[in-house]
């Protein structure tokens, strides 16, 4: 037995020879295509992550102001909107099979490709090796075709919305019979089939980039970084990473199921179904086992999309109140539970499919178990910042923003995972206001954060801190403005995805606060152009970075080069010895980690 | 670079160990013949034993091939896949995700059963029509079915 | 074990992988895990369609053929040899991956050669089932099967037999060409140039989780 567990060893060696043989033959020739485009640079390769991501978010958002163009203003035409989307807007006015794809669009992108791929891709990518004291990824070929895997499907998704038929517009669920059934929509033609191809790629990509990711922080650490050192980041990153390995797979199982119902006559999701008078073959499916299906990766992807946030948050935070992250081995614990209640719970979005309503008791109580974590963490926010000596740079401003937010949003998370109460509130605007706040706004008040907050190391420059202020508040207040009022229209009853409430009395009320809405969102969405173009005119005529460590912060990162190439130290790559969240300590505003303990300190 | 510093003296030591002795080829084919005698118990369960049993009673000669299966799924990952000799923490980040599999599996069973319920209950046509027997023979693939 | 970490020594003193594997092998883990996710969806699906269903076809009845026997009734005889080939190349697989830690190119070769061989049986008996399963009239889409209490059985029978039999029909075809590619590199003297031969165990790794999923597919298919 002794000899067996030893096995690994020599190998380690030579692997690590090996990969360090291949940095050197890298660094010498290094055209423009091996930098900028096939990278295997995980820095390159987040920046390309996260640029991809933005390209995205702006369709995504555009998409969201064309259809509330239409829901604040269903009497009123808009010629401009012809120009655009051409027979989709006839008379410029949005038909309702766009307005479907619209939506259907709008989630799909900014659910997978932007609050996915864009985040946890570019920061796991960033921040992993660099936090943890690594040249790289575990395997930096296998990173760089996650990318191009992502980009692949992002070029299947975004042709999809050209093709003749439309893209899929069945919304972003995909529940069949819409989805399994050409005769269905116009979306549900060759859009989905396109849409499904994507998303398979999709989910390799997410299946390459997290095994790397889980690869890379388990076994890549510097000398000194054990798993209770790490930044919350990368124990965020490393839940974040673990839910995609586990739970994607299972959506690919019911998308290939999915194909098999659409091209190869088999009903695994179809039972009973009439078009026009014709009763259809298939017998035997069941569309819930599709949903259940979905729902199975779907839960766990809104904690792939805020569990990364709440890393980046933790970490800008307890920076910027230069104070330790407080309760870090609860925080941990917290992600942990999360993680695990994630793939417990999925059924809370099934209350009213007919599912059996003592198994939806069972979910009720598995999903009220998340509060406690999700508390936890929260107090554990407010907390580091009580006392704290606080620099409101932009990064902390979008910290705090999100703490208020996943308040917010959270509570109303509460109401829903009760299934008496979810019977009234399902499929109203009670239910867009709440996670469009918690995993939405949220998620990308995380990622702004994080793109404030790493931008210098990133690109070696700093964003215009006035841009950046505006940025936030009308963000903030803006999405409050948005979000907030739609709880009463849920609460007063008004269903989702409708193209026109105009004949439905009882919404008549809500008119004007639909045109506000829409006023709002049309603000936001413009000062997110202006966050792009801040962005980009950063990169090349921001201030420059003077100092390695701008933000006087204790991790790993800051000890490369300013603008640090491939392989990320020069020289050796540094020794961990304690922490990362020794702040205003024995006196002094911050220890790096790779300070040594003197011996009157209490090592950590 | 760094990282290989650690290895150097390890690495020797485990080379020394692993050209000493070899594979425990002896534990692999134990191994192989549990695997191979489970087989045969469920073909003869399966071949000579559950058939002259009611349908009703088919659920017990399930738990007894799911104790099979789980029994042979156990000598498979840990001697072939050699997991039972790597360290604890490792067989713990493999097992505890296992453990996701219990309400994946509770779950979805429990609503297929549930929703079998409720059509038979709400849908007499549907009872009606999937509970009445077609051909008096039993099915043996005929050639009329052929497409 | 006891050499190599103690339990209660504290593990970690950096530079090194905590759980003494190199990371190619602890991605293939990870990587199996989350296939045996795939599976597991597939074969729960199944699961949760036939508790959704009244009734079901007999497997004794559905699978009682044997290559060149004529019309005889010999159920599960088949598939149990099926799985005989299969757990036998796992075997052939453990004894290539021990005679790499031996680096051992010759046993290597060998070994290797009795694997690549057992997936090829393996696929070409579950050519010859569903040939023969076709010919019987069941395809995606098409059951020409009673239920065991002879009422009408759905298509669902053979629309998840084929698929997820087919899935794991696709794996072992991977894991063959795979396994073909650890050959020739072995022949070529690859592993030998590297000084280990870590990529069989991680091709052994999946050729044995293909056998792992066989064990499912088999209980689930052909007992239940």
């Amino acid at each position: 037995m002794s000899n067996e567990a030893t096995h690994g060893h020599p190998e380690v060696v030579t692997t690590h020879e090996a990969h360090h043989d291949e940095h050197h033959v890298h660094h010498h020739k290094e055209t423009f295509i091996t930098k900028y485009v096939f990278s295997q640079d995980h820095k390159m390769i987040a920046r390309q992550f996260l640029i991809t991501g933005m390209a995205w978010a702006i369709i995504g958002g555009l998409m969201s102001v064309l259809f509330r163009l239409q829901l604040g203003y269903p009497d009123q035409s808009f010629p401009f909107l012809e120009d655009i989307l051409g027979r989709w807007a006839k008379d410029g006015k949005i038909t309702a099979e766009s307005y479907y794809a619209l939506v259907t669009m709008h989630g799909t992108v900014l659910v997978f490709f932007v609050l996915t791929g864009g985040l946890s891709g570019t920061f796991a990518n960033f921040l992993i090796p660099l936090q943890i004291g690594a040249r790289d990824m575990a395997s930096p070929f296998l990173n760089m075709l996650s990318y191009w895997f992502f980009f692949i499907a992002s070029v299947i998704m975004f042709s999809s919305l050209f093709v003749q038929t439309g893209p899929f517009s069945g919304g972003w669920t995909a529940y069949p019979p819409l989805s399994a059934l050409g005769e269905a929509s116009p979306g549900s033609k060759v859009g989905m089939d396109l849409w499904i191809t994507s998303m398979a790629l999709f989910v390799v990509s997410s299946l390459l980039g997290g095994l790397n990711y889980i690869a890379t922080i388990l076994n890549m650490r510097t000398k000194g970084m054990s798993m209770t050192r790490m930044p919350l980041t990368i124990w965020a990153l490393f839940f974040t990473a673990v839910l995609g390995v586990l739970s994607f797979p299972v959506l690919l199982s019911g998308f290939i199921l999915l194909l098999f119902d659409r091209h190869a006559g088999t009903s695994f999701y179809l039972d009973s179904i009439y078009i026009g008078s014709a009763a259809l073959p298939n017998e035997g499916g069941s569309a819930i086992l599709y949903q259940h299906l979905f729902w199975f990766l779907g839960h766990p992807e809104v904690y792939i999309i805020i569990l990364p946030a709440m890393g980046i948050v933790s970490e800008v935070m307890s920076v910027n109140a230069r104070k330790p992250i407080f309760g870090y081995m609860a925080m941990v614990g917290s992600l942990f539970a999360i993680a695990i209640l994630a793939f417990l719970v999925w059924a809370h979005h099934m209350f009213v499919t007919g599912m059996n309503p003592f198994l939806g008791s069972v979910f009720v109580l598995l999903t009220l178990l998340i509060a406690i974590p999700s508390a936890i963490k929260v107090f554990n926010w407010l907390t580091t910042i009580w006392r704290g000596n606080i620099r409101f740079t932009p990064g902390m401003m979008f910290s705090l923003g999100f703490v208020s937010l996943f308040i917010s949003g959270g509570l109303t998370g509460i109401f829903l995972g009760n299934s008496a109460l979810d019977i009234a509130l399902h499929d109203t605007y009670f239910v867009i206001a709440h996670f469009h706040i918690v995993m939405g706004v949220a998620g990308f008040f995380g990622m702004f954060a994080g793109i404030y907050h790493w931008f210098p190391k990133m690109f070696g420059r700093f964003l215009n801190n006035t841009m950046a202020y505006i940025h936030f508040w009308v963000t903030l207040i803006g999405s409050y403005l948005i979000f907030w009022p739609m709880h009463y229209e849920g609460l007063a009853g008004m269903p989702r995805r409708y193209l026109d409430y105009t004949n439905w009395l009882s919404f008549n009320q809500f008119d004007g606060l639909n045109k506000f809405i829409s006023t709002v969102a049309m603000v936001v969405f413009a000062v997110q152009l202006m966050f792009i173009f801040n962005f980009f005119y950063s990169i090349f005529k921001g201030r420059r970075v003077t100092v390695k460590n701008p933000w006087g912060s204790s991790t790993l990162e800051w000890t490369t080069p300013i603008v640090a190439g491939h392989g990320n130290w020069p020289g050796e790559i540094p020794e961990v010895h304690r922490w990362a969240y020794d702040y205003s300590k024995d006196g002094r505003e911050y220890i790096s980690q790779t300070e040594p303990v003197t011996p009157d300190e209490k090592p950590h | 670079m760094e990282n290989s510093h650690g290895h150097v003296s390890h690495g020797q030591t485990a080379d020394s160990h692993d050209s000493g002795h070899g594979f425990d080829t002896k534990a692999i084919w134990r191994t192989f013949w549990i695997l191979l005698v489970i087989t045969c118990i469920e073909l003869i369960v399966g071949m000579f034993i559950a058939p002259r049993f009611p349908h009703t009673t088919k659920v017990w000669f399930n738990i007894l091939y799911i104790i099979f299966t789980g029994a042979k799924a156990f000598y498979i990952i840990a001697e072939f896949m050699h997991l039972r000799h790597e360290i604890k923490n490792m067989i713990m980040t493999i097992a505890i995700p296992a453990l996701l599999f219990i309400w994946f599996i509770g779950a979805f069973l429990w609503d297929g059963d549930s929703f079998k319920n409720l059509r038979n209950t709400l849908d007499p046509h549907h009872k009606e029509a999937t509970q009445k027997p077609v051909a008096p023979a039993p099915a043996h693939g005929t050639e009329e079915h052929l497409k | 074990m006891a050499n190599a970490v103690s339990a209660n020594q504290k593990w970690w003193s950096g530079g090194r992988s905590p759980f003494n594997v190199e990371y190619g092998k602890l991605m293939m883990w990870y990587f199996l895990m989350s296939d045996a996710f795939t599976f597991g969806a597939f074969l729960i699906s199944y699961g949760s369609i036939r508790f959704a269903t009244n009734a079901w076809p007999d497997p004794n009845h559905v699978f009682s053929s044997f290559p060149f026997m004529g019309h005889t009734h010999l159920p599960l005889v088949f598939v149990s040899l099926m799985t005989f080939i299969l757990i036998m190349s796992s075997v052939t697989m453990v004894l290539a991956v021990g005679a790499g830690h031996m680096k051992d190119r010759k046993g290597v070769i060998k070994w290797m050669l009795w694997t690549i061989l057992g997936g090829i049986a393996f696929l070409s008996c579950q050519a010859w089932e569903w040939t023969h399963l076709y010919h019987q009239g069941a395809w995606w889409g098409s059951n020409p099967f009673l239920n065991y209490d002879n009422t009408q059985s759905t298509t669902n029978f053979t629309n998840f037999f084929f698929t997820i039999t087919g899935f794991h029909g696709f794996h072992v075809f991977s894991g063959v060409v795979i396994n073909i590619i650890m050959l020739i590199m072995a022949i070529n003297g690859t592993f030998d140039r590297r000084g280990h031969y870590l990529m069989i165990e991680k091709a052994g790794l999946y050729w044995h989780f293909v056998d792992l999923v066989w064990v499912f597919v088999f209980t689930c298919f052909y007992l239940f």
